[in-house]
């Protein structure tokens, strides 16, 4: 019982990051293998704030997340636009997220250093203990942050006019093209959304796992493992394969074996490739080109 | 033609580029004073960064010290430093480029054990001594080979102490261990498995964690509900760190214990409240009482502005003890310097007295059992011999 | 015409005397090193390079295949005393095993699923490896892989594992030609073209697919056997991610299309490795940087810009266009 409640929070953190491939996925087709690193980079640019500029913890979520932010708008723009403009096969695409993980990632490394920092956290760590279950407010905090994240982007793009135009380009590309759709503005914004909300997630992990150059690497791949089991391109699915990988990891490296939890996780990740590629939680299976 | 052409063009162009380099870098001046080559490998970025930097620090210090006060004879000594970021491969490559660009007489490295069982070939196809200041792998001095030497505090002397402490000062019954799934974890596993079992305590658990994983709760879980009282931990600082932060979240009241690959003051910055009072073996504390201890900590810290690490003490002493077998034996001869090494003794170092066995590990050095007291790590006791 | 099949000999035998005599002329071991390192890494390359001209299709996970390798020969070479050869060969058949075994849930893949699947795959690799401690020495790896030995002639210098590891170059380059040329090899094409028409024409396309896996698994496969003899030692940290990513950069940087791509890639790659260790920590960074100028502005590599290179000086004469058209395979 208590995997599970520990598969909570992880989960949580996969969600979001798997919630952001997907909305660039469905967005532009692009696959952002830097997605991982806009999380390390939001908790280091947090961490930066706290230190430098002492604010306190919620302005530096927002600070955090409007650069990444920023940075996405960046990224998609001098990278994204060309290899789009040139018509460049999707592989190169990824290959080109792939370059801008590894220099986010040595940046970061040329900047803070090798070494782990710690962030602090607005709440305690102490643990709440109820029988043989105990949990932490941190990891209800980030939980509750995870879904308040969530909730504020369901509003944007259900409710706000840039967010229908997404979604109608997620839908669509030329229908939307047709309809006078910027797809260029709707692409910036996409990126922006996912890597802000990478930024938020990394924010909310760093007090559990420490800041390091290299904490994006993995929860990323774990992230596009979530989404892709979910159903890539669609966000309830990202969402709920997020936290469907969060408590297997928990169970299975709890109950089968530590070492092999990861390649656990890879393998139920061919498997469902294999098996059903549309994804677990995605009704129709739809046609990916 | 066009076709064969596109092809051999940018084959034959690479090899013409690698012949002018090779052509033009060629010349090699020999020296002809007395000098001996010391090649330095190492960590010096990536997770175990700090290791190597401390290494690289103190390696320079001991050299600039002994060329300073001719503590080698006549002979002067000259230092190359090469990054090996923890991986074998690049350590290997690393290694190779000392011996043959640098032409060093002599190899200190690495800390990480795969990577010095990775130079270690080297090495030895090169016929060159080397000594490990930091990887305390056990498969490093089983091997048989000639060339390596080891400094580092011996491991399963580490184990049997932290085991034996547990059960006579702490009168712990049921523990457990938690290890990194590399080659130092495992390796520390199996010793204190058998040190367990020779102090006669009940093993209740024993997961393992791959570096670089984040969250240990589903292993401590497990540790949990076995009941155990006593948690030894052995791996890395950051890790470890973390490792202690999840136990206390989960309410987990076991004591904790560590080796000296942990030894760092990183672990107690990182660590925080969930490192008090964990109980782990090193060999060198800044202020443990002893005069060699204390000048070295004391001109260690004029110069770089901070406390120097076990990894940075080992090295320095290393680096003393190849100055020593250098003027026994005169000559930067392979042979001769590792024929002078092996017969080390009588020194009186910051780290111990070395002596080497057989198998290449000194068996001389001091064992600190320390424990973490507010933001400094505290003496226990002090433990010497193997 | 005369004139051109000349031309053509003549710059064989130069550049096959040139790579007869390089260890000679290159008497620095470290240098000698670096190449024969390039020269393993040019396998893996020249593996990515057929699956990716062949079915336009990318994987992150050779270093699973080049682990493989190692393991299977170093493994049976420390416990049962098999000879080189013998080991190689028996790597190699297990390592096109693994190769089917991922082409059949490969094979439904596309784009950004496949790469996902090739990556588990290697992360996979990389953890039983880890972890299966009883038969793979797990952390500590494996050490004291004996040097391979031919009849009476013992390979042991840096010189010797050159003339090793550059034959199987050379053979492996000359399969890849051979095969390209061949009616497979435009098989091949037809499928990377289009492969709904091909399949229309009656082209097994999976079956093709599955075979330019196993194609590109035995490459990095028989690289990894020269590794493990190479450097005596290995273990799971070399068999890493990063290094799926570092080939995959190798091929992208020379260029995906061409043989010569692979070579000029890893070379480059391997040579840039060790001659940036000084700027240790911006290596990287300019790596990445390298990468992605690559693929937007040079997405057939840098043998693809000295195509077009030529063919601009070549100016507007009559030649018949010899850069490879964009998404076309050109050995």
């Amino acid at each position: 019982m208590q995997y599970l409640l520990n598969g909570l929070p992880i989960g949580a953190i996969y969600a979001l990051v798997a919630l952001s491939y997907s909305l660039i996925y469905a967005a532009s087709g692009v696959l952002n293998w830097s997605q991982g690193d806009m999380v390390m980079l939001g908790a280091y640019i947090a961490f930066s704030l706290f230190q430098f500029f002492h604010v306190g913890f919620t302005l530096a979520l927002l600070g955090s997340m409007f650069l990444v932010g920023a940075i996405g708008v960046v990224v998609q723009f001098c990278i994204l636009r060309p290899l789009r403009k040139r018509e460049a096969p999707p592989i190169n695409v990824v290959i080109a997220t792939l370059g801008v993980a590894i220099v986010s990632r040595n940046i970061a490394l040329a900047i803070w250093g090798p070494e782990a920092q710690i962030f602090p956290s607005p709440v305690s760590s102490v643990p709440m203990t109820v029988g043989a279950l105990s949990v932490t407010w941190q990891d209800l905090l980030i939980v509750f942050g995870a879904f308040c994240l969530m909730g504020v982007l369901h509003y944007l793009l259900k409710k706000t006019r840039k967010g229908k135009a997404l979604r109608a380009v997620a839908q669509d590309r030329y229908a939307a093209i047709l309809m006078g759709v910027d797809t260029n503005k709707s692409d910036a914004l996409a990126f922006a959304a996912s890597a802000a909300l990478g930024a938020a997630a990394g924010i909310l992990i760093a007090p559990v796992f420490f800041v390091t150059f290299n904490m994006g690497a993995g929860i990323g791949l774990k992230g596009f493992v979530a989404a892709v089991i979910g159903g890539l391109g669609n966000i309830p699915a990202a969402i709920a394969g997020g936290f469907f990988l969060g408590i297997v990891e928990s169970l299975a490296g709890g109950l089968i074996s530590s070492g092999y939890r990861d390649a656990i996780t890879f393998t139920l990740l061919i498997l469902v490739l294999w098996l059903r590629p549309s994804g677990l939680f995605l009704r129709k299976a739809r046609q990916r080109a | 033609m066009s076709r064969v052409k596109n092809w051999l063009l940018p084959l034959l162009a690479t090899l013409i580029v690698v012949c002018l380099i090779a052509g033009l870098a060629g010349c090699n001046q020999a020296a002809s004073k007395k000098v001996l080559k010391i090649g330095v490998v190492g960590p010096e970025s990536g997770t175990a960064a700090q290791l190597g930097q401390g290494q690289h620090k103190a390696v320079q210090m001991a050299v600039d010290e002994i060329n300073a006060k001719k503590a080698a004879g006549d002979w002067q000594l000259e230092v190359f430093f090469e990054d090996d970021e923890g991986n074998p491969t690049k350590s290997a490559s690393a290694t190779n480029k000392l011996i043959q660009q640098s032409n060093v007489n002599v190899i200190i490295g690495a800390i990480n054990s795969s990577a010095t069982l990775a130079d270690m070939v080297v090495s030895g196809r090169a016929g060159i001594p080397q000594i490990t200041a930091g990887s305390t792998g056990a498969s490093i001095t089983q091997q048989g080979d000639k060339w390596i030497l080891r400094t580092a505090v011996n491991d399963e002397f580490q184990a049997n102490e932290l085991v034996k402490y547990a059960k006579d000062v702490l009168g712990l019954k049921k523990v457990a261990t938690f290890t990194a799934a590399d080659d130092y974890g495992q390796s520390g596993a199996k010793l204190l498995a058998a040190a367990i079992e020779k102090q006669g305590l009940q093993y209740v658990a024993s997961p393992t964690y791959n570096n670089g994983d984040k969250d240990f709760k589903p292993q401590l879980l497990n540790v949990k509900s076995s009941g155990a009282q006593g948690i030894f931990m052995w791996g890395l600082y950051t890790e470890a760190a973390l490792i202690s932060k999840q136990a206390r979240q989960l309410a987990i009241s076991a004591q904790l214990f560590g080796a000296s690959g942990m030894a760092a003051q990183k672990l107690i910055e990182l660590g925080g409240d969930a490192v008090q009072g964990l109980v782990l073996t090193q060999t060198f504390l800044p202020d443990s009482g002893n005069q060699a201890v204390r000048d070295f900590v004391a001109k260690y810290k004029s110069k770089y502005q901070e406390n120097p690490i076990p990894h940075a003490a080992q090295a320095y002493d290393t680096v003393y003890i190849i100055a020593d077998a250098l003027k026994r034996a005169n000559s930067t001869a392979p042979d001769a310097l590792r024929d002078a090494l092996t017969k080390t003794g009588g020194l009186k170092l910051v780290t111990g007295e070395p002596k080497f066995n057989t198998q290449g590990d000194d068996i001389g050095k001091y064992l600190l059992i320390t424990t973490i007291k507010g933001d400094t790590f505290e003496l226990l006791k002090t433990v010497s011999g193997s | 015409m005369i004139k051109r099949v000349m031309r053509k000999k003549i710059i064989l035998l130069a550049a096959g005397a040139a790579i007869l005599v390089l260890p000679v002329l290159v008497s620095n071991n470290y240098y000698l090193h670096v190449i024969n390192l390039a020269g393993i890494y040019t396998l893996i390359t020249i593996g990515l390079n057929l699956l990716s001209g062949y079915t336009g299709q990318v994987s992150m996970g050779q270093a699973g295949f080049f682990a493989v390798g190692t393991y299977v020969a170093g493994l049976l070479a420390i416990n049962l005393n098999i000879p080189f050869w013998a080991a190689a060969l028996a790597a190699l058949v297990i390592t096109a095993a693994c190769g089917a075994i991922i082409a059949i849930p490969a094979m439904r893949l596309s784009g950004p699923y496949l790469v996902l699947a090739t990556v588990g795959f290697g992360e996979i690799v990389r953890l039983v490896l880890l972890n299966w401690t009883p038969v793979t020495r797990g952390a500590a790896g494996l050490t004291g892989i004996p040097l391979p030995k031919f009849f009476t002639w013992q390979c042991s210098s840096e010189s010797q594992f050159y003339y090793l590891i550059f034959s199987v170059v050379l053979l492996g380059t000359y399969i890849a030609y051979r095969l390209a040329h061949s009616k497979v090899g435009r098989t091949f094409a037809a499928i990377r073209e289009d492969e709904v028409a091909a399949e229309a024409m009656g082209v097994r396309v999976s079956r093709y697919k599955t075979a330019a896996f196993i194609l590109s698994a035995v490459y990095a496969g028989m690289a990894g056997v020269l590794y493990g003899v190479f450097s005596g030692v290995a273990s799971p940290d070399n068999f890493t991610f990063d290094d799926s990513v570092t080939f995959l950069c190798m091929s992208v940087i020379g260029g995906n299309r061409s043989i010569a791509g692979a070579i000029v890639g890893s070379f480059m790659l391997t040579g840039m490795s060790e001659a940036l260790r000084a700027l240790q920590a911006y290596r990287l960074i300019i790596y990445g940087g390298v990468l992605i100028f690559t693929v937007i502005y040079m997405p057939q590599g840098l043998v693809g810009l000295a195509v077009t290179v030529r063919k601009a000086i070549k100016g507007g004469k009559d030649k018949p266009a010899s850069a490879p058209a964009e998404g076309e395979w050109k050995p």
